[in-house]
């Protein structure tokens, strides 16, 4: 699986390995050895150790390992010697421990099974992954390097891992990574897993400028890492395994563990990647009728004249040119990713340095689409006393980025590009004489049009807007300490801060549509989360048999953020795109101050090398809470108990490794902070949903009103409850392995704000404890090692998971709560009663078979709609109304789009050999609905594909609607005759502008070819004597390259507000997303 | 500032067993420092104020203005114009009736201002509240009002008609109050932007708005007629006396109306033919103050970020007044209050001699005009099918009520689910003629 460049030692986290007394004292032990493969050759970043002791070290280059055991732990006495690997079986040894050398050689052997890991498993605190009673999915760099979006390190853990869903926002530079571990379990929030560095937690927010329907793409906060600094990912899925995050564990934890020094030669090691994009698909336009309306052109000519926005005009004679408004935007897009490390360390100190650069620019034409990130970090280690290391981390982080406005946003790119007429030449986008911006909706602009809307703006004068930047400055860092006072006791601290400030603004020049007289937004967000991590270990064998651990924890956190934006409307002079260069000012100030200090113990039990026990509490006091509520204990449970051992007598059986586990645990979640406040707004806007608002303050007159949040002094943590059982097998030698596990998670007093009835409550929303959400799940994951030779290397792999969330009620009588900012009037964002968290509601039509009783034109009121169907009229098919041959709307609001899928799977294949690697990753998705607002939207103005259909008369279920079963007795008759009678079915009832928005969900299930490369290693001695250096590496690749899917917009894994919203499937313009193709060269030396 | 917190927390380390919560609360950690919780009345009433511009002159008065064929709506309108109502398109103006800057607030200051002994200021909050509530009622017909802000679960709603009541009692208590002299009288001053605190003018608003509401039960309670026409005399008739929305032009503080057609959603709305050809038909030197030069938008005049919005206008009351007058015996009398009313808008006074029915009608054909841009003329409509308007949309009716807000009916089970809900409000039962015509009444 790892490529010879990142075959780094390893230096672990488990507190006691990193204890390891640096000189020899009297009747020391000194134990070395060599480690070397089957086929002979040294293995590096073997772990071998003296576990009961808690002594040990890591192979070098050369595959020698060498440790000291203090003359004080040394009596002649019998221990076991374990030595470890991923990828290798793991080996032990029984050794003599007595003063002088002793000198112990290993071979290991391949196996698929990475149960021989030892994993970091949070708040200090790590195991052999066979002793931990819950899932862990692992992640190795070599897998993280060369996954999806190489500048995100989230994006690198799609379909990796079961019930990890990853969804990148879109193929853009510096677009977020939405990730959702077994479902989610609460209905506020986007319920992302809290991101760990280095035993460090770092922010991972996604926050746009003005709102995740419009404004530009968005990075999460995690991105901002360097993908070639880590070494490993874990992922914390369950309770169990959470637990020790307490109430900030919810949804799951993400563990990243970055690459530290070792000790031996100084290693050198560079990389460059140079990646080509372009988009996998455009929308779907007709070319066939122009500009215009009821059949008849609507171009104008007039200066400063305003032509109508539909393309529902004449059919277009064959010689009028026709313009691709979908693709004439895009360009080929090119990342380059170079990284630079430095490693390596004596037997006291080790050190880590590196450098990256990644510049990324994107599929948009115009510049103004682009991504830069550079990275320095420096991780060092010294050990000062026999008992005592110190370390520390240290990175800063730099990037800019320029982005394109997006989604339902009249100045958004896609939005002006694909209404846009098939017969308007959107080139030049500035008119020769004005210098002004000219659009299909306003082709003649003279100089006195500077201040007018252009109706839909341009595309390419929405890229030449340099006005939305971000620039953003991080730094990360922790120290750390390791103090062993004795054999069997060990402190471990980590103390560290990480600390942002991200400068954007984000503006419109003069003549946007979305403002024509221009604005500029600056926002500026600081964030500084301070955390500190002391745990106790203390390790007692009782008895020849029997291991035990405890460890005790102290973790204080404090989260700072302040976010500061300006709104500076209407441009003085058409640039800069500058605040001062704005007429009036709109200042709006967050500032936000949590803390938690929280208490923890986790005792561990291991028996014979076969049952293992791990029980804990963390107890959480958090600032956020309501004073009677402010601290709440977390507990967990696991076992493990492995009746067939592959280091024991399972070798060579068909089944050489058997295990089963359970688990149990509570995890919980914090509000927003200040939620337990009722207070007066300054903020509050009034007016509607369609843009046009006034705030508190009048001419100089400051207002208050009573703010639109109810406050709750009663708030409590959400905890979740979550069970699992599981089991483990490895087959035939460890060649190939299968996990199953299966779990079933209650979260009751989820938070969530409840609409509350304005008229009782003078309010909108309460924030309360209510809801409960279950999810359940079943997780497969299958590796196999088929065949394995010195030369040839097989492997494949996959992994199933399964994942049934549903929320089991909310609120006293509530249905559903909507999300105002997610989704749209029509088709809005929501959890409701029965479903998982995150579906659409909207409504339909009226459907025959369902029992419904509605008012049928010529019919009746409250006519029984069945009988109205008639006879043999199949379940759920349209009702079409004899009146005008056309469905009826149904008034009734409900769920029409579950984005939420049914199950999805990942499959891998690698095949090695000699020097040649092939490897292809493929992601499965079932089920996962989306509302295809942009259809919707092109639908109504007559560009989209389908609106060709008018070239025929229209039927219901033949072609307008045409996937759907009809009866009734309109069925099957004409409803539209002329292109006027499509024109107004399309912008009325059958458009974006209808109610009905049930008609644009569609089902988004898809399998994507993510990933297939090839990889060829240089290694040879002649590499070495004629380049100078130890490997090379080249490797071509291609990301993304074939999409299977019936859904029929860009893209079904897509979602306008990216990771800022929980509800997924809504498409409204959205961005694109990207296929790549790769070339990377790696030089190690 | 970094140094400080981190040695403070390094303090805290060593402190926090001892001493627990102190790293939990205090400071920026128990007290929200973005969000104040005291408010002086004058910036209440600013809240209230703004609240109630955006009841009236945002998107309900567009979307009434297209049912009553004032203006054409297109693009996302273009549903709405064929009257595709859902619960979703009052947008959020049901609960506004209730929340900050509307009722809650209103109370609050009714509580503040009753503390202080400023009781004019006292009878201003009450007219903001009739205002407000009595649109409610003309909106959705039966409200929760006697029961509103008690935290009940459910809360019942009032029946519209005893709405109306309430209003107007709370209407009568505000002219007492506002008759009040003495030091403590101080009223909101320029905090108020329409009347900066003249109680005079608030005393003649109040006045109107009992007219106005008292018209509105007119169809079901025939009698009003005569007190409507006393009100209207003794409330707003002079065009300074018109309450206004007041914008100064800067970020947020922008006409409702510039601030849709121009910079939000250019292409909505449009000027109606239906409306065009009346105005033509009339010769109505007020197609060039609605209109632009060929009828294709709304004038710039009515397009400016500072336009002032009349809410409630001198000349819907003395058209008010004469309605009240003729409908209630006095023929010459409305035509004295017409021509008073046409002398506002610098019309020519009509014929002596216009009587009867023929009187009547151009009396509400005046007060469609005048009530462009306001709810009013959708209220006029639904009670005396003025103008007999022909469906857009063949073999439908117009709406005649707003349904109910989503999220209040999902909160409260008093309100029925769309499908449920009455297609017209208690006040308003279909004509079966039109008033100014007795011609059939085509949209009811």
């Amino acid at each position: 699986m790892q490529s010879l460049q990142f075959r780094f030692r390893r230096t672990l986290f488990l507190p006691v390995l990193l204890a390891i007394p640096g000189s020899l004292v009297a009747q020391a032990a000194t134990v070395r050895g060599h480690v070397t493969s089957e086929a002979g050759t040294p293995l590096i970043g073997v772990t071998v150790s003296i576990a009961g002791i808690g002594v040990g070290s890591t192979t070098g280059n050369d595959g020698q390992y060498t440790f000291t055991v203090p003359g004080t732990r040394v009596s002649g006495q019998s221990v076991t010697l374990s030595a470890r690997r991923v990828g290798f079986a793991p080996q032990s040894a029984p050794i003599t421990l007595s003063p002088g050398t002793i000198q112990h050689d290993f071979v290991m052997v391949p196996t698929a099974q990475q149960l021989d890991q030892v994993i970091v498993t949070g708040a200090g605190t790590s195991q052999v992954r066979e002793r931990v009673g819950s899932v862990i999915n692992s992640v190795d760099s070599s897998l993280i390097t060369r996954e999806a979006q190489p500048q995100n390190i989230l994006s690198s853990l799609t379909a990796t891992a079961p019930n990890v869903r990853v969804s990148t926002q879109s193929g853009e530079p510096g677009g977020s990574a939405f990730v959702i571990i077994r479902g989610a379990t609460s209905v506020t929030g986007t319920n992302q897993p809290l991101i760990v560095v280095d035993n460090q937690p770092i922010d991972n927010t996604t926050l746009s400028t003005s709102g995740g329907n419009g404004s530009t793409v968005t990075q999460n906060r995690a991105a901002d890492l360097n993908p070639n600094d880590v070494e490993s990912v874990q992922i914390l899925k369950g309770a169990a395994a959470s637990a020790i995050y307490g109430a900030r564990a919810a949804n799951g934890v993400i563990l990243i563990t970055t690459k530290k020094g070792s000790n031996g030669p100084t290693r050198y090691s560079f990389s460059s990647t140079q990646t080509f994009d372009n988009v996998i698909k455009t929308a779907p336009l007709q070319t066939d009728f122009g500009q215009g309306s009821d059949g008849t052109s609507g171009t104008c000519a007039t200066p400063d004249c305003n032509a109508t926005s539909l393309s529902w005009g004449a059919l277009l004679d064959a010689s009028v040119p026709v313009f691709n408004h979908g693709k004439e935007i895009f360009q080929t897009g090119l990342t380059s990713d170079n990284a630079l490390s430095v490693s390596g360390g004596n037997n006291r100190t080790t050190f880590y340095l590196s450098g990256g650069i990644t510049d990324q620019l994107g599929v948009m034409k115009g510049g103004n689409n682009r991504y830069d990130r550079s990275t320095v970090k420096l991780s060092a280690s010294h050990q000062l006393l026999n008992t005592l290391t110190f370390g520390g981390n240290f990175s800063y982080f730099n990037s800019v980025g320029d982005y394109v406005q997006k989604g339902s946003n009249t100045s958004g790119l896609l939005l002006g590009a694909l209404r846009t007429s098939p017969d308007f030449n959107n080139l030049p986008f500035l008119d020769p004489i004005s210098g002004l911006q000219r659009s299909y909706r306003f082709p003649h602009p003279t100089a006195e049009s500077i201040t007018d809307s252009r109706g839909y703006d341009n595309p390419f004068f929405v890229l030449d807007n340099e006005g939305n930047r971000s620039e953003l400055g991080r730094f990360i860092g922790s120290l750390t300490a390791n103090w062993v006072p004795t054999a069997w006791l060990s402190f471990n601290e980590t103390f560290g801060a990480d600390n942002y400030t991200d400068s954007r603004v984000e503006a419109l020049p003069l003549t946007s549509s979305s403002d024509p007289v221009g604005n500029v937004t600056r926002f500026q967000i600081t964030n500084l989360e301070i955390d500190h991590n002391l745990t106790a270990t203390l390790s007692h064998d009782l008895g020849s048999n029997v291991q035990a651990r405890l460890v005790l924890g102290q973790n204080l956190n404090s989260r700072r953020n302040r976010q500061v934006n300006v709104f500076g409307d209407q441009l003085i002079a058409p640039s800069p795109l500058a605040i001062q260069n704005t007429v009036s000012f709109t200042p709006t100030e967050m500032r936000s101050l949590r803390h938690i200090a929280a208490y923890f113990g986790q005792g561990e039990l291991d028996f014979y090398d076969q049952f293992h026990i791990t029980a804990g509490i963390r107890d959480d006091g958090f600032s956020t809470f309501g004073a009677s509520h402010r601290s709440a204990a977390y507990p967990k449970v696991d076992g493990t108990w492995t009746f067939v051992n592959p280091a024991g007598n399972g070798s060579g059986r068909w089944l050489s490794m058997g295990r089963v586990r359970a688990a149990y645990g509570e995890t919980g979640r914090e509000p927003l902070p200040y939620s337990t406040i009722s207070a007066l707004s300054t903020t509050t806007l009034f007016g509607s949903g369609l843009g046009d608002f006034i705030g508190s303050n009048q001419s100089g007159h400051g207002g208050l009103v009573t703010g639109p949040n109810l406050g709750n002094t009663d708030l409590k943590p959400e905890r979740n409850k979550e069970s699992e059982i599981g089991a483990d097998f490895g087959f035939f030698n460890q060649r190939s392995d299968l996990s199953v596990t299966y779990y079933s998670k209650r979260s009751t007093d989820v938070i969530l704000p409840v609409p509350v009835n304005a008229a009782a409550t003078g309010a909108n929303t309460a924030l309360v404890n209510g809801a409960t959400i279950t999810n359940k799940g079943l997780e497969l994951a299958l590796n196999t090692h088929p065949y394995a030779s010195r030369t040839v290397d097989v492997t494949i792999g996959g992994n199933f998971a399964r994942n049934i969330g549903k929320v089991e009620s909310l609120f006293q009588g509530v249905q559903f709560i909507p999300y105002p900012l997610e989704g749209f009037i029509g088709a809005a964002g929501s959890s409701s009663v029965g479903f998982a968290p995150g579906v659409i509601r909207g409504q339909d039509f009226v459907r025959c078979g369902l029992g419904q009783k509605a008012s049928l034109p010529g019919v009746g009121d409250l006519a029984n709609v069945d009988s109205a169907c008639g006879a043999g009229a199949k379940k759920g098919a349209l009702y079409i109304s004899g009146t005008d041959n056309m469905p009826v709307v149904d008034p009734d609001d409900r769920v029409i789009a579950d984005p939420n899928p049914h199950w999805t799977a990942g499959l891998s294949g690698q095949i090695r050999i000699g020097h040649v690697q092939l490897s292809t990753l493929f992601d499965i998705r079932r089920g996962g609905q989306v509302w295809d607002g942009t259809r919707a939207a092109l639908d109504r103005f007559g560009t989209a594909q389908e609106t060709d259909a008018r070239k025929a008369d229209g039927i219901f279920g033949k072609n307008v609607l045409a996937d759907e079963n009809v009866a009734g007795p309109g069925a099957g008759k004409v409803a539209f005759h002329s292109l006027s009678d499509w024109q107004t079915w399309y912008t009325t009832t059958g458009g974006s502008a209808s109610d009905v928005q049930s008609q644009f969900v569609e089902d988004g299930s898809f399998v994507k070819w993510r990933e297939v490369s090839l990889v060829y290693t240089l290694d040879q001695p002649w590499v070495k004597s004629r380049l100078g250096v130890a490997s090379a590496l080249i490797r071509v690749a291609g990301r993304n390259l074939k999409t299977w899917t019936k859904y029929r917009g860009l893209d079904p894994e897509t979602n306008v507000g990216g990771a800022e919203f929980l509800t997924q499937g809504i498409d409204f313009f959205n961005n694109p997303q990207t296929r790549s193709f790769v070339v990377s060269v790696s030089l190690t030396k | 500032m970094h140094k400080i917190k981190l040695a403070g927390l390094l303090g805290a380390v060593a402190l926090a067993a001892a001493c627990g919560d102190n790293f939990l609360t205090g400071g920026e950690l128990s007290n929200d420092p973005n969000r104040p919780t005291q408010a002086t009345s004058a910036q209440l009433f600013v809240g209230i104020e703004v609240n109630t511009w955006a009841e009236l002159s945002s998107d309900l008065s567009r979307v009434s203005n297209l049912w009553t064929q004032q203006l054409l709506g297109e693009n996302l309108y273009t549903d709405t114009y064929h009257y595709g109502v859902s619960e979703g398109t009052t947008n959020g103006f049901q609960a506004a009736l209730y929340t900050g800057g509307g009722l809650i607030d209103i109370h609050r200051l009714e509580q503040q201002t009753a503390a202080a002994h400023d009781s004019v200021f006292h009878g201003v909050a009450e007219v903001m509240e009739a205002l407000l509530i009595g649109t409610g009622a003309d909106l959705f017909g039966d409200i929760t009002y006697t029961h509103a802000l008690t935290n009940e679960q459910n809360p019942p709603l009032d029946p519209q008609l005893a709405v109306y009541d309430s209003v107007q009692v709370l209407l009568s208590r505000a002219i007492v109050d506002l008759a009040a002299t003495g030091p403590t009288n101080a009223g909101p001053g320029d905090a108020d932007l329409a009347y900066h605190g003249d109680a005079a003018k608030w005393t003649k608003l109040a006045h109107t708005l009992k007219a106005r509401f008292l018209a509105h039960t007119g169809e079901v309670r025939p009698t009003v007629y005569a007190q409507v026409a006393s009100e209207a005399k003794a409330g707003l008739t002079d065009n300074t006396d018109t309450f206004n929305a007041v914008f100064s032009g800067a970020a947020n503080e922008q006409n409702f109306w510039y601030q849709f057609d121009i910079v939000q959603r250019p292409g909505y709305i449009a000027p109606d033919p239906q409306f065009v050809a009346l105005l033509k038909s009339r010769t109505d030197p007020r197609l060039a103050t609605f209109f632009n030069a060929d009828q294709s938008d709304l004038s710039d005049a009515l397009l400016k970020p500072t336009a002032s919005q009349p809410l409630v206008s001198a000349l819907e009351s003395v058209l008010l007044w004469a309605e009240g007058l003729q409908r209630s015996g006095n023929d010459a009398g409305a035509l004295v209050r017409l021509n008073q009313a046409r002398a506002l808008v610098g019309l020519a006074a009509e014929p002596a001699g216009l009587s009867g029915r023929d009187l009547l009608s151009e009396i509400l054909l005046e007060e469609y005009i005048a009530d462009f841009q306001s709810l009013e003329a959708w209220n006029l409509y639904k009670r005396t099918c003025t103008p007999n308007l022909t469906p857009i949309v063949a073999g439908k009716k117009i709406p005649a009520r707003f349904p109910y807000d989503g999220v209040e009916r999902n909160t409260n089970t008093n309100i029925p689910p769309l499908s449920g809900q009455p297609a017209r409000n208690a006040n308003d039962p279909a004509n079966a003629t039109s008033d100014a015509t007795g011609a059939a009444c085509l949209g009811q």
